[in-house]
């Protein structure tokens, strides 16, 4: 079902003036993902492989298509973003700090007490969390909230959630399609992560969800399909998600869990694990870093 | 016996707080015409949420709003709140301190009489009790729930209100000021023993402590409106000038006031108790005064525990 997307392929697939934002767009993920693997390394806790097939997403949300002012984390007018599929935070982490909210070497701090970093994002705890997540399933529904304020209130932002595929199961989800299909909120676009595994095993192998993509059709949504490690596709289906203002938008991205670092792709006991020394060493070499 | 629907009471209070207030909003689960909400949609169309019978929804959605600035009032049946949507609740509201005020319609079993276990919610203060960070209110009647509204309102951070069925006896024919997180005196007759108490079940207690009269025995009646935070100091004050304790609750026996009390004595002022409520089994439907009368919530049961604790009392000392 899904294939493995090597690094820069989707470079040359661009085309035009985009070439130079999607060159950047991927150097930026690469060092995000040497971020996410040396953080939870260091901080001997949290979830590699989540968070590493997220990554593309969420540096495509923060380094080219958000509204957002890092020096003013609560903005009122910024877009807002939550990562429904809070275990996968140290991407988030990562991009935060890259960003300016706060400094890279609170990364190492990941999970420990006196950290800002918490082990799954806390809105209080962490300059540009916009919302309080990592309980499965919620996000779409909290997301389905912050659209309908600002709908109520005349600000123009939108709000991206990304949620996982395994997390769908939750019944709460439904629940979310079906009042954001009947407020038609345009201004909602859900990013579904899915690399088809779950912490359990593969996701077909736990639950009877898939298809996926018609299920969300038949609640009415603007759906779309595509690689989830491909740059252009990212920001195609962001440009079209926005222009739909009728509907709210999926976009179903294919991913690779544990995506950039050959070890953990097919090993799903990179959902939760901590790399060693060596396998820090081997993932930084196939992350182009130290 | 006065009744006045406090249901009403949320929904006119409401709007009165939206003409003055944009940000006031109302969530609502397929939970319209449980609320009587319809002036308040005719009125605030566009402020006014149904998510349909999905309460877990309701409360995120709400947080979502919370978090924009708005003030969301999700009102709906007590124990879809706080059991349907008690994750929600902890997670998404009290954890981060959003700014959401919860409604908990069928507050105790009289409130939910006639509908059986399902519709009847007796663990609601319970549940929430164990959640850091939520103001819990049981107020007495329908002017108290107007005074609580407002109060939370405009008190920012996660608030609970457990309202009744829509027939709620009058406590207080006239009206009388609110103040959140303050435990109030109803009744100073004397020292032999205080019965704390709250919600619709006040006017029993009120009778019971009449029947004590006539039998010599002097009660102090406090109302512990404002569950969390407890007013300690005023519990720990009274207690100390009486030295035995009743509560008296429409919940179960474990977790609510009867718990909250409990935590005092043992903890600040250690003086007998005895406990009156639901004890801790699944009630039936029934008309509301017949079934507190069999579930031994009666004035009956009331005087007797406040025999029993003065009882308890003497042959302690």
């Amino acid at each position: 079902m899904n294939q493995i997307v090597k690094r820069n392929e989707s470079a040359d697939t661009g085309g035009g003036a985009m070439d130079g934002h999607i060159e950047k767009l991927t150097e930026t993920a690469r060092l995000l993902r040497q971020d996410i693997v040396r953080m939870i390394h260091l901080a001997g806790d949290g979830h590699p492989g989540p968070s590493l097939s997220v990554a593309d997403i969420v540096v495509a949300l923060y380094f080219e298509v958000m509204h957002i002012d890092p020096s003013n984390p609560r903005w009122p007018e910024r877009d807002r973003f939550i990562l429904s599929k809070g275990h996968a935070c140290p991407a988030l982490y990562a991009a935060l700090a890259r960003l300016g909210y706060f400094s890279l070497d609170e990364l190492p701090g990941l999970r420990s007490l006196e950290s800002m970093l918490q082990g799954h994002p806390d809105m209080n705890k962490t300059p540009g969390i916009d919302s309080t997540s990592g309980s499965l399933g919620n996000g779409i529904s909290v997301g389905l909230g912050m659209a309908l304020a600002g709908r109520l209130k005349g600000q123009d932002y939108y709000t991206y959630v990304v949620t996982g595929d395994g997390e769908l199961e939750e019944g709460v989800v439904w629940e979310a399609m079906m009042a954001a299909k009947h407020y038609n909120v345009g201004r909602l676009v859900v990013f579904i992560d899915n690399n088809e595994m779950q912490s359990g095993g593969p996701v077909d192998k736990v639950s009877g969800l898939y298809p996926i993509l018609p299920k969300v059709e038949a609640f009415g949504w603007h759906c779309q399909e595509i690689n989830g490690h491909d740059f252009v596709e990212i920001l195609g289906a962001l440009e079209r998600a926005k222009a739909e203002t009728e509907h709210p938008s999926v976009i179903l991205a294919h991913t690779v869990k544990g995506q950039g670092v050959p070890f953990m792709i097919g090993d799903n006991s990179w959902h939760k694990r901590v790399p060693t020394e060596e396998e820090l060493k081997e993932a930084m070499i196939a992350l182009g870093g130290d | 016996m006065k009744h006045e629907n406090t249901r009403i009471a949320v929904t006119e209070t409401l709007m009165e707080l939206a003409a003055k207030d944009s940000n006031i909003a109302l969530v609502c689960a397929d939970s319209l015409l449980v609320l009587k909400a319809k002036p308040f949609v005719d009125e605030y169309p566009d402020r006014f949420f149904d998510v349909g019978i999905a309460e877990q929804n309701a409360v995120c959605c709400a947080a979502g709003m919370a978090s924009c600035g708005l003030i969301p009032f999700v009102a709906t049946y007590a124990g879809f709140i706080t059991m349907r949507a008690c994750e929600q609740v902890r997670t998404f509201v009290a954890y981060p301190g959003l700014n959401v005020k919860l409604i908990g319609a069928n507050g105790g079993i009289g409130s939910g009489e006639r509908e059986g276990v399902t519709h009847q919610f007796f663990e609601d203060l319970g549940i929430l009790r164990t959640i850091s960070g939520i103001t819990i209110v049981v107020p007495a009647d329908a002017g108290q729930v107007r005074e609580a509204v407002k109060a939370v309102a405009y008190t920012k951070g996660p608030a609970y209100i457990r309202i009744g069925s829509g027939r709620d006896p009058v406590v207080f024919e006239e009206y009388v000021p609110f103040e959140l997180g303050k435990a109030r005196i109803l009744r100073k007759a004397g020292r032999d023993v205080v019965i704390f108490a709250n919600g619709f079940i006040l006017p029993r207690v009120l009778q019971a402590a009449e029947e004590l009269e006539q039998k010599g025995i002097k009660a102090t009646v406090v109302e512990v409106h404002t569950l969390k935070p407890l007013d300690n100091e005023r519990i720990a004050n009274v207690l100390d000038e009486c030295g035995a304790a009743v509560t008296v609750e429409d919940h179960n026996i474990i977790g609510g006031l009867g718990s909250a009390i409990a935590e005092v004595i043992a903890e600040e002022v250690p003086v007998p108790l005895v406990r009156v409520g639901l004890r801790d089994t699944f009630p039936r439907s029934g008309a509301t005064e017949e079934l507190l009368d069999h579930y031994h919530i009666g004035v009956k049961d009331i005087v007797g525990a406040a025999c029993k604790a003065i009882e308890k009392k003497k042959s302690v000392y």
